[in-house]
């Protein structure tokens, strides 16, 4: 079994958790409590063809944290990074291209997934116009609603497809 | 606190410091180590990660709680050549379903003794109430450093508009007071030799010329204000709001065409309707015929929207192109249009406070018609 680990990052209340919480226990839940510090998580990827058995250990991190993440030692032998951001607050679209940067100069060649959260806040969510560097091609982005589960999973396995692929 | 690489020291310290234990399997137990986990080197390195070679000879399979080492295996086997380095790892916790996870804190060093690492790990409920509170702290922080350069752009702003204001109050409105001046000299010098109709016709005039500064002041702080009333962003419907623009528009001899692709996009919602709304009003205004057809269309370009407000009046010549963009501009006889000449001015201030442009292309010597093109970006940052 391959385990290899994943950051979710991103600002504060952006859904990481939720995110997390919801890919693992398949839950969610309305009352909103600040990650401290940092939430770790494993997720057994489902079987995939071509693809070794992987399990995810998926660290979700403080969003204070910002780009102070990097130098942290929570950071060490990160296969990866989630970088979350919330449909409905576009700043928090912005932080994400300055966490993804921060993330490729420190691990070059890691793979990096953007998580647009919270689609079910918005009304047609496909529709809706992203920064560029989410929607330059082959940048890896999902919609995703943690609330009703939309495409967190896929996200994820994505990710460790990706990872894979990469073979870090 | 310096922590002393030896088993029995980091034992004392342990229960020096009250902390309570946060059992990492029954391993601990096994030691006699009540709370220190010993790590032989040899356990800490699998060629897959999440299982510790140690845990497995003995059969028991890892602990969730010990997740958080994995990745750091190679960083602790460093320890060996840095011994009076420690590692911390703090306020880790692993999930669990359905409750709140204790935050352990790990601190990793090296015993010289057994010539392997040791990890203490443990919990501590006072420390994680500091972290709330130092997480507080930093919040705030956060929150002040976005609300002091939100500011500064505010003052900037306000400063580059405090210019144009006086640049315009200068030039601009000292015409109506001129002419005011001039019909009260004019009026005052000679007295005996003017007609009562004279005298009353300069009266009307000056009270014109005073209607006329009345709404110029007027324009000149709606267009002041706009820009520092900025608003939030939000989701727009573009479509539905020409669809209300088109609604409400009053000019029923103006045919208004919508047309192309109208995304939703988090935007600035007053001032996109401030712009299509007074291209819209302009190019009605400045009709020469009875009917005419406005047509509105929009494409989503790769950073922008790009709208286009094109109609069919006589258009506007080549030489106006700059000037209709200033203040109190006009090409319409300022006696008799219903225009202060202040709306193209106020749509180019606005699509320039979305970080958007706006171009204007006619040329009446060919075809009749002006078409107006925004860029107005996708994506907006305040």
């Amino acid at each position: 079994m391959m385990s290899r680990k994943v950051m979710l990052l991103g600002e504060i209340g952006v859904g990481k958790s939720s995110l997390a919480r919801r890919l693992v226990f398949d839950k969610f839940e309305f009352d909103y409590k600040p990650t401290i510090g940092v939430d770790i998580y494993r997720y057994e990827v489902p079987d995939s063809p071509g693809r070794p058995r992987m399990t995810l250990i998926v660290w979700d991190t403080d969003g204070n944290f910002g780009e102070a993440m990097f130098k942290h030692i929570y950071m060490k032998e990160a296969a990866g990074a989630l970088i979350i951001g919330d449909m409905s607050r576009p700043p928090t679209l912005e932080t994400m291209s300055k966490l993804g940067q921060g993330f490729s100069e420190k691990f070059p060649g890691r793979h990096i997934g953007y998580i647009v959260n919270k689609t079910d806040l918005v009304q047609n969510p496909d529709m809706l116009a992203l920064p560029p560097f989410l929607t330059r091609p082959g940048a890896s982005l999902a919609r995703t609603s943690a609330k009703t589960g939309s495409h967190v999973a896929e996200a994820f396995i994505h990710a460790a497809d990706a990872i894979a692929r990469r073979s870090v | 606190m310096p922590l002393t690489p030896s088993l029995a020291a980091a034992s004392e310290h342990f229960t020096a410091s009250e902390q309570s234990v946060y059992e990492v399997g029954a391993i601990a137990a096994s030691f006699g180590f009540f709370g220190v986990i010993w790590l032989d080197r040899q356990l800490l390195v699998l060629d897959s990660y999440g299982w510790l070679v140690d845990f497995v000879q003995r059969g028991q399979p890892v602990t969730d709680s010990i997740l958080p080492v994995i990745g750091l295996e190679d960083e602790i086997i460093a320890l060996r050549n840095s011994p009076d380095r420690v590692i911390e790892l703090p306020a880790v916790a692993v999930a669990e379903a359905g409750r709140t996870a204790h935050k352990m804190n790990f601190t990793f060093f090296w015993n010289s003794a057994q010539d392997g690492p040791i990890v203490l790990a443990y919990r501590s409920s006072s420390q994680t109430e500091l972290e709330i509170e130092l997480s507080k702290q930093i919040r705030a922080r956060l929150m002040a450093e976005a609300e002091v350069t939100a500011k500064s752009k505010e003052l900037a702003r306000a400063n580059a508009d405090l210019e144009s204001f006086a640049a315009i109050v200068s030039h601009d409105l000292k015409a109506p007071l001129r002419h005011v001046r001039c019909l009260a000299e004019a009026a005052a010098q000679d007295p005996a030799g003017s007609s009562d109709a004279e005298l009353l016709q300069k009266l009307h005039d000056i009270e014109a010329q005073a209607q006329r500064m009345s709404q110029m002041l007027t324009a000149l702080f709606d267009y002041s204000e706009l820009g520092r009333k900025y608003e939030a962003l939000e989701i727009v419907d573009t479509l539905a709001l020409m669809e209300t623009i088109r609604r409400t528009f009053s000019r029923s001899s103006m045919a208004i065409k919508i047309d192309g692709q109208w995304p939703a996009l988090s935007t600035l919602k007053a001032l996109l309707d401030l712009v299509l709304r007074n291209l819209i009003n302009n190019a009605a205004q400045h009709h020469d015929r009875d009917s005419g057809v406005i047509v509105v269309a929009c494409r989503d370009s790769q950073q922008a929207l790009v709208m286009t407000v094109s109609d069919d009046g006589p258009g506007i010549a080549a030489e106006h192109h700059a000037s209709i963009f200033l203040p109190f501009r006009t090409l319409a006889c300022v006696d008799t249009a219903r225009s202060t000449g202040m709306g193209l001015a106020m749509v180019k201030k606005a699509v320039e406070s979305a970080g958007g442009t706006i171009s204007v292309a006619s040329n009446p010597a060919l075809q009749r018609g002006t078409t107006f093109t925004i860029h107005w970006p996708k994506y907006i940052s305040l």
